[in-house]
C-alpha cells in the first residue's frame, strides 16, 4: 500500500518561516527559528529531534496554545490563531481530567460541543473499544496504569473527530516495555482510523516505527535539518536491515552535529 | 498475611486507647474522691450521669439534644451561605485577575479580623436574634472558603486548560467543567476548616448573647456556679465537634475519590 | 485564559476599587448618614476614634495600646507555652510507639472540644485574671502544636531513614538529623494556625469576663452604644493578626533556610 498511493493529496498543515522567541530574564530566546513544514492528509509526520528545546513549542504553535512570533501557520486552509476542535492534542503528561472516568473523558469534546447524550455515549464508547479500553469506561485516571491513561488521552482526541492530531511525545513518560506495545497500538489504531498525525519523540526506533516520513530537527533553536520518507511496509520489524540502516544513518547525523 | 498484621495492630491500639482513657478516668474518680481536688470539680459519674440524664432531659428550657439543635442549626445556616458565597467569590478572584484586583484588597482587610471580634457590632446591627448570629458563622466560613476555592482556581494545571479548549471549550465551559471540579479538593480542605471555624464561633456567639445552645450552656454554669453543667455541656461540645469533624471527612472520600489513590 | 493584566494595572485597579469603597462608605455615613453614626459611623469619624484612643482612657479605663498590650501578653504567654510543650510532644508521640498509643487517645479525646469551650470552666475554677485566658489559649495552642508536628514526623519518608541506617545514624541521630528537618513545614503550619486560634480565642475570652485587653474594650464599648471604638478596635486586632502571622512567616523562611527544608 505504499507505491500506488501516490494520489494528488491535499495539504493539511502548513508552516512558512515560523519562529517563536521567549522573552527570559536572560534575554530573548529563540526556541523555533524559520521552520517550515508541511504534512499531507493523513500522513503520520514524525517531528524527531534530541535534547529538551523548541520541539513541544511547535506543537503549541500549531495547535494555537502558543502564538508564533514569526511566520505563518495554516491548518486546513485556515490560519491558526487559537486552539480549535479541529486540532487535537495528546500531551506527554496526559492532561486528563482527572474528575472525570474514562467514559467522562472521552465524551467531553462532543460534550462541550452541545450533542445529545445518547449519541455522544454511542461516539465515545466506539473510541474507547478502538482504543482497546472496554471495561474500564467507569473508571478515573488515577486508577488506571501510565499506558492505559494514555490511551484515554488518544480516545479522547479521536473522539472529538478532528482533521489533525498533535501528539507530544506521547510515550515519553511509559516504561519501555509499555512504550512497545503502545507504539503498536497506536500503529493500529491509526490505520483502522486515518488521521492526519504530527508525532514529536527523541526515540529513534519509535520515530522509524511509525513515521511515514521523519523531520529531523535541530536542537535549540529548532530548524529543520534532514527529511526522511520511510516507506518500508507496516507493520514493521525493529530489527529488520532496513530498520537498522536507517537507525544507523539517522542516529549517525544526530551525533556529527553534536 | 498484611490483614492480620494491620487486624492485630488496630486491635492492640484500640486496647492501648481504651487502657489510656480509662486509667484516665480511674485517676480523675479516684481524685475527686480522696483528696481535696473533689471539692472543685465532680468525678466523671457524676458528669456521666448528668450528661445522660440532659440528654432528653431539661437544662434550663431545653433538653442536650434540643440545645445542640439549636447550635448546628445556626451553623448550617449561615456554613450554607458563607461556603457558596466563598466558593463563588474565590473561584472568580482566581480566574480573573480583573476581579482580583478589584476584590481582594476589601477581603486581605477583612480577614485577618477573627470572626469572634464581630460579636458586639453583630449586635448592634443585627440585634439578639438569631440574624447575628448567623451572619457570624457567615463571616468564619466564608473567610476560609474564599481563601481555598481562590487557590485552587489561580493554581488549575494550564495543561488542563490548554486541553479543555483545544477540545472545543469556551471559557464559561471551562470555569464550570474545568475550574471548578479541579478546585474542589482545595475547596474542600476549606470547607473542614470553615466547619471547625464555624463550631468554635458559634459557642461564642450563643456564650456572649443568647438563650438555648450548648453555648449558652457552658455559659450559664459559670454564671450559676455549676462545675457539672459545664462540664456535661464541654463533653456535648465535644461529641457533637467529632461528628461534625467525621461527617466532613466521609463527604470528602465520596466527593474526592477521584484525587486519592489505591481505592 | 486569563486577561492579561500587567504588575502596575493590576496595582491601579485595587488602589481604584479600595478608594470607591471607602467613598462610597464616606458617602452613606457622613454625608447622607443612611443609619444614625452610633450604628454606622463613617470613615472619618473612625480615624478621629482612633487617634483619640491612643491617648484617651474614656470611656473603658485604659488607652488602645494599654489594651493592646494586654491582650499580647496573655497571648504570648498561653502561645509560647503551647508551642514549647506541644512540639516536644508531637515528636514524643511520632516517634515513639508507647507514648503515641498512650497519650494520643487522650489526646483525641481533647481535641474535638474548640478551645474557647475551656473558657467557663477556667473562669469558675480560677477566677478571671490572666492565668484563666492564658490556660484556654495555651490548650488550643497545644492541641494544633501537637497535632501538626506529630503529622510531620510522620510524614518522614522510609527511604531518608533507610539512608540513615546506611551511614550508621543512631536512633537519635536519625531524629534530629531527618525527622525533625522534615516535619519544619508542618510544624510552622501548626504553629500559624495554633497563633490564629489564641488570638481569637483571647478575643473570645475577653468579650466573656476581663477588665482589660481589646476585647473587653469591644464589649464595653457595644454596652455603651460606641461603634466607632468597636471598630477600631477589630482593625486592631485584624492588624495585630496580620502582623504576627507576617512575624511568624518570616521566621519560617529563616528557620526553613537554615535547616535547607523545604
Amino acid at each position: 500500500m505504499s507505491v500506488e498511493q501516490k494520489r494528488p493529496v491535499k495539504t493539511m498543515i502548513q508552516c512558512r518561516g515560523v519562529g517563536k522567541t521567549f522573552t527570559t530574564p536572560a534575554g530573548p530566546m529563540d526556541v523555533v527559528k524559520s521552520l517550515d513544514i508541511d504534512a499531507d492528509e493523513n500522513e503520520f509526520l514524525v517531528l524527531f529531534g534530541p535534547g529538551q528545546c523548541g520541539k513541544t513549542t511547535i506543537i503549541n504553535l500549531i495547535a494555537g496554545l502558543e502564538q508564533a512570533t514569526e511566520g505563518s501557520i495554516t491548518v486546513n486552509g485556515k490560519d491558526v490563531k487559537r486552539p480549535d476542535p479541529e486540532r487535537g492534542v495528546v500531551f506527554q503528561t496526559t492532561a486528563l481530567f482527572n474528575w472525570l472516568t474514562t467514559m467522562g473523558n472521552v465524551e467531553y469534546g462532543p460534550r462541550v460541543a452541545g450533542m445529545g447524550k445518547a449519541k455522544r455515549r454511542k461516539q465515545a464508547q466506539r473510541y474507547i473499544d478502538l482504543v482497546g479500553l472496554q471495561g474500564f469506561e467507569n473508571s478515573f485516571p488515577i486508577q488506571l496504569s501510565g499506558g492505559m491513561q494514555q490511551r484515554v488521552g488518544i480516545a479522547r482526541v479521536y473522539c472529538n473527530e478532528p482533521k489533525v492530531m498533535l501528539m507530544d511525545e506521547p510515550f515519553g513518560a511509559l516504561d519501555a516495555q509499555t512504550r512497545y506495545l503502545m507504539q503498536e497500538e497506536l500503529q493500529r489504531i491509526w490505520q483502522a482510523e486515518k488521521r492526519t498525525i504530527v508525532f514529536v519523540t527523541n526515540n529513534i526506533e519509535e520515530a522509524i516505527y511509525l513515521a511515514d516520513r521523519i523531520i529531523v530537527l535541530s536542537n535549540c533553536p529548532a530548524t529543520v535539518k534532514r527529511e526522511y520518507i520511510i516507506d518500508m511496509p507496516r507493520p514493521r520489524d525493529y530489527v529488520s536491515d532496513e530498520f537498522l540502516r536507517l537507525r544507523k544513518e539517522i542516529t549517525g547525523i544526530m551525533d556529527s552535529t553534536r | 498475611m498484611k490483614t492480620t498484621r494491620i487486624r492485630s495492630e488496630h486491635l492492640s491500639t484500640l486496647m492501648w486507647g481504651s487502657a489510656s482513657i480509662g486509667s484516665f478516668l480511674v485517676i480523675w474518680y479516684v481524685l475527686t474522691q480522696t483528696t481535696r481536688l473533689g471539692t472543685l470539680i465532680p468525678g466523671p459519674d457524676i458528669v456521666l450521669i448528668s450528661l445522660f440524664k440532659g440528654i432528653f432531659g431539661q437544662v434550663g428550657r431545653h433538653s442536650i439534644l434540643m440545645h445542640a439543635v439549636y447550635s448546628l442549626g445556626r451553623v448550617l445556616a449561615g456554613f450554607i451561605i458563607g461556603s457558596a458565597l466563598g466558593v463563588t467569590v474565590g473561584l472568580i478572584m482566581g480566574w480573573s485577575r480583573v476581579a482580583e484586583a478589584i476584590m481582594a484588597p476589601l477581603y486581605r482587610i477583612i480577614r485577618p479580623i477573627p470572626p469572634i471580634a464581630w460579636i458586639p457590632i453583630s449586635i448592634i446591627w443585627f440585634g439578639l436574634g438569631e440574624s447575628a448570629k448567623i451572619f457570624l458563622i457567615f463571616l468564619a466560613s466564608f473567610a476560609n472558603v474564599t481563601l481555598n476555592a481562590w487557590s485552587g482556581a489561580r493554581n488549575v494545571d494550564r495543561q488542563l486548560i490548554g486541553a479543555a479548549k483545544m477540545l472545543g471549550a469556551n471559557q464559561r465551559q471551562i470555569f464550570f467543567s474545568i475550574v471548578l471540579p479541579s478546585s474542589v479538593p482545595q475547596i474542600f480542605a476549606g470547607l473542614q476548616v470553615a466547619m471547625s471555624s464555624s463550631w468554635s464561633t458559634v459557642l461564642a456567639a450563643e456564650m456572649v448573647r443568647s438563650s438555648e445552645g450548648l453555648g449558652w450552656m457552658i455559659v450559664t454554669g459559670m454564671n450559676n456556679n455549676d462545675i457539672v453543667q459545664i462540664l456535661t455541656g464541654i463533653v456535648a461540645i465535644g461529641v457533637v465537634g467529632f461528628l461534625l469533624a467525621n461527617i466532613m471527612r466521609n463527604l470528602e472520600a465520596v466527593l474526592c475519590r477521584w484525587n486519592k489513590s489505591g481505592q | 485564559m486569563k486577561v492579561s493584566l500587567k504588575q502596575s494595572q493590576y496595582f491601579w485597579l485595587s488602589a481604584i476599587s479600595l478608594g470607591v469603597i471607602i467613598l462610597v462608605w464616606h458617602l452613606c455615613t457622613d454625608v447622607f448618614e443612611i443609619k444614625p453614626p452610633d450604628i454606622f459611623p463613617g470613615p472619618t469619624e473612625i480615624l478621629e476614634t482612633f487617634i483619640e484612643k491612643l491617648y484617651s482612657r474614656r470611656p473603658d479605663g485604659a488607652t488602645l495600646l494599654v489594651h493592646l498590650g494586654a491582650s499580647l501578653y496573655v497571648t504570648m504567654v498561653g502561645y509560647l507555652l503551647g508551642a514549647v510543650i506541644g512540639i516536644p510532644l508531637g515528636i514524643a508521640m511520632a516517634w515513639n510507639r508507647y507514648v503515641d498509643k498512650i497519650v494520643k487517645p487522650l489526646f483525641d479525646l481533647l481535641r474535638p472540644v474548640p478551645g474557647i469551650a475551656w473558657i467557663p470552666l477556667f473562669i469558675l475554677l480560677f477566677g478571671i485574671g490572666t492565668f484563666s485566658k492564658a490556660l484556654v489559649i495555651f490548650l488550643g495552642a497545644l492541641v494544633a502544636c501537637v497535632v501538626n508536628t506529630f503529622t510531620g514526623i510522620r510524614q518522614t519518608k522510609e527511604v531518608h531513614l533507610w539512608v540513615g541506617d546506611i551511614f550508621g545514624a543512631t536512633r537519635t541521630q536519625k531524629l534530629f538529623k531527618i525527622a525533625i528537618p522534615t516535619a519544619i513545614p508542618m510544624i510552622f503550619t501548626g504553629l500559624r494556625v495554633a497563633l490564629g486560634m489564641s488570638w481569637a480565642a483571647l478575643v473570645a475570652a475577653e468579650l466573656l469576663a476581663s477588665n482589660i485587653g481589646l476585647g473587653y474594650m469591644i464589649q464595653q464599648s457595644r454596652a455603651l452604644s460606641r461603634t466607632d471604638i468597636i471598630i477600631v478596635g477589630m482593625i486592631s486586632i485584624g492588624i495585630v493578626g496580620a502582623v504576627l502571622d507576617k512575624v511568624l512567616h518570616i521566621i519560617e523562611v529563616r528557620v526553613a533556610k537554615g535547616m535547607n527544608a523545604e
